[in-house]
């Protein structure tokens, strides 16, 4: 059993390699320069189609052909949002802030492991802390990133309109959660790579293989035999195309990526201890 | 507590490690008590970085039981009490020396105050204080040594496994570090690894000699082993040293164990006048200039002798 002093350590350790990673990003050059990119494309993001969105909407030509297009894609209920600011923000942010967590996080032990500088910090916190701390920072980072450009979004929004400040407020941190729950399976699925592979370049790689050649896969196992449709189920994202229309969601489209997150960490967790360091 | 104080700090009992076909370590056993440095040596290839990677947790044995101050290698414990210079093992070349020590330190559950204290105290230690918010990309490979060192010393453990810690140190810092760790004895208890066996005979009281993954020699250099021995270094080969050594009525057996270096037996008389005086004194009345005599054998010909 573990007592409460035993517990009270290991957050006081899994909290200072959050700080770390923290730090890692924010204040380190390679870090800065990553958060530079990341601003940098954002801004474009929001500078030309996110600014745009109100005059594209409120266009009467567009709304019909939007109308259609969207309803076709099952997306129609975005058009129905006070803020359309937020709404082009959320086609745009769903798709990219999965790559972008798969990007910024594909790097969590593999080179530490690779220079020998786990060894390190494996004397003074255990494998599990090192994983869930750097799973955690990492998971901070990706949800201050968020906070940040629905933040500049609804900025956007409320410039144009103070009175959309609360729909805007509203729409926002609900957002936050959609988006926040989605990018966690796919930092979990790096930091299960991480827990065997040497570099992060491998790790984009292998990841890059595992979506393209799984779904590849999957879709002919699938042909043979109907059941493995269910093994999509391991492919993070794959509630992605249901959750962005944002229309009939139930609880299975938060729990699959909960359950999807829980089972690469409890793999990672296996793999981290059998790992040599 | 007196239990607590007769547990050994490290049990090592019937280990075996495989990589594959290849038997790394075989049947090790052994036991480590606080105190005196401990040397671990063997040729290269012998087990000696996988036998420091297991007791540190960083691999798991095949078979058999370590216990490090009665837990698990790399258990929660161990934590803090416990710590190492790994092999080849590299600070984060991203964030500076204070700052990774620190973060080292706090993982240690010191706050902030005491680990920057700590991080300052140990480069100190090793003669560093002064490239505290370098990266370790500015340091030479010596210095960089000696940092991971200070790492090992933080919040001054009971056990500290050095792993070939002054391997690429100039003499004069390899001299530091020996000195380091003969005057931090006292409280640490060390477990050193090198090729360096006249380092490693200044230091250590007890020995562990691996071979192949076998535990050849389990020994505490003491000075009654020592009795029955000489080792004489002479400053020049003499033909004629053998033989005259020979005739003096202690003396038993010399062997030649390299060159200039002479491996003497004695059996001790009580009537007779001490038997390095008599050598001595032989080296004087033939005027051979000899350059350093050790009671007993050095560590390398215990070991290999």
């Amino acid at each position: 059993m573990l007592s409460a002093q035993h517990l009270q350590s290991s957050f006081w350790r899994i909290w200072a390699l959050i700080k770390f990673e923290l730090i890692r990003l924010f204040f380190t050059k390679r870090g800065m320069l990553a958060v530079l990119a990341f601003a940098t494309a954002w801004f474009i993001i929001l500078y030309y189609p996110v600014n745009s969105a109100v005059s594209i909407v409120s266009s009467e030509n567009f709304k019909d052909m939007a109308k259609q297009m969207f309803g076709v894609l099952g997306l129609s209920e975005l058009l129905n949002w006070p803020v359309s600011e937020l709404s082009l923000y959320w086609l745009i942010a769903i798709y990219s802030f999965p790559i972008f967590a798969v990007i910024a996080s594909s790097d969590q032990t593999c080179a530490d492991r690779t220079r020998g500088t786990l060894r390190f910090i494996s004397l003074r916190a255990s494998r599990n802390e090192i994983l869930f701390g750097r799973f955690l920072g990492q998971v901070m980072i990706i949800s201050a990133l968020i906070l940040v450009t629905l933040l500049a979004t609804m900025i956007m929004a409320i410039w144009r309109d103070a009175s959309l400040f609360v729909p805007a407020l509203t729409k926002s941190l609900y957002l936050f959660k959609e988006l926040f729950i989605a990018v966690l399976p796919f930092i979990a699925l790096m930091a299960f790579f991480n827990s065997f592979l040497k570099s992060a370049k491998l790790t984009a790689v292998i990841t890059m293989l595992f979506f393209g050649l799984g779904s590849i896969f999957i879709a002919i196992l699938e042909y043979q035999i109907p059941a493995a449709t269910h093994l999509n189920y391991v492919l993070p994202g794959v509630q992605l195309d249901d959750v962005v229309g944002q229309q009939g969601l139930g609880l299975s489209h938060y729990i699959i990526p909960l359950v999807q997150t829980s089972a690469y960490l409890a793999l990672a967790s296996i793999f981290m201890k059998r790992s040599a360091l | 507590m007196s239990s607590l104080q007769k547990q050994p700090l490290i049990k090592v009992s019937n280990i075996n490690k495989m990589f594959g076909s290849k038997h790394a370590l075989n049947n090790v056993s052994f036991e480590i008590n606080k105190g005196a440095p401990v040397a671990l040596v063997g040729p290269n290839g012998a087990g000696k970085t996988t036998l420091f990677s297991i007791l540190c947790g960083y691999i798991q044995q095949t078979s058999g039981d370590v216990s490090i101050m009665g837990h698990k290698p790399g258990s929660a414990a161990t934590f803090g009490s416990l710590a190492a210079l790994p092999q080849d093992a590299q600070l984060d070349p991203r964030f500076s020396i204070a700052h990774q020590l620190k973060f080292y330190g706090q993982l240690q559950g010191f706050n902030s105050k005491k680990s920057k204290y700590e991080a300052e105290r140990t480069l100190d230690l090793v003669g560093l204080k002064e490239v505290l918010n370098e990266k370790p990309g500015a340091l030479s490979h010596g210095m960089r040594k000696r940092v991971t060192i200070a790492q090992a010393l933080i919040g001054e453990p009971k056990i500290v496994m050095l792993d070939e810690a002054t391997a690429g140190l100039d003499p004069l810092h390899a001299r530091q570090i020996r000195e380091l760790v003969a005057s931090l004895s006292s409280e640490t208890t060390f477990i050193l690894s090198s090729h360096d066996l006249s380092e490693l005979e200044r230091l250590c009281e007890q020995v562990l000699y691996l071979e192949n993954g076998v535990l050849r020699e389990h020994q505490t250099l003491t000075n009654e082993a020592d009795l029955s021995y000489i080792t004489l270094r002479m400053a020049n080969a003499i033909p004629e040293f053998e033989q005259k050594l020979k005739a003096i009525s202690q003396i038993t057996q010399v062997t030649n164990t390299q060159d200039k270096e002479y491996l003497i037996s004695i059996e001790p008389q009580e009537n007779d006048l001490p038997i390095d005086i008599q050598i001595l004194q032989l080296c004087h009345d033939n005027n051979w200039q000899y350059k350093q005599m050790i009671n007993g054998k050095t560590l390398e010909n215990q070991l290999f002798s």
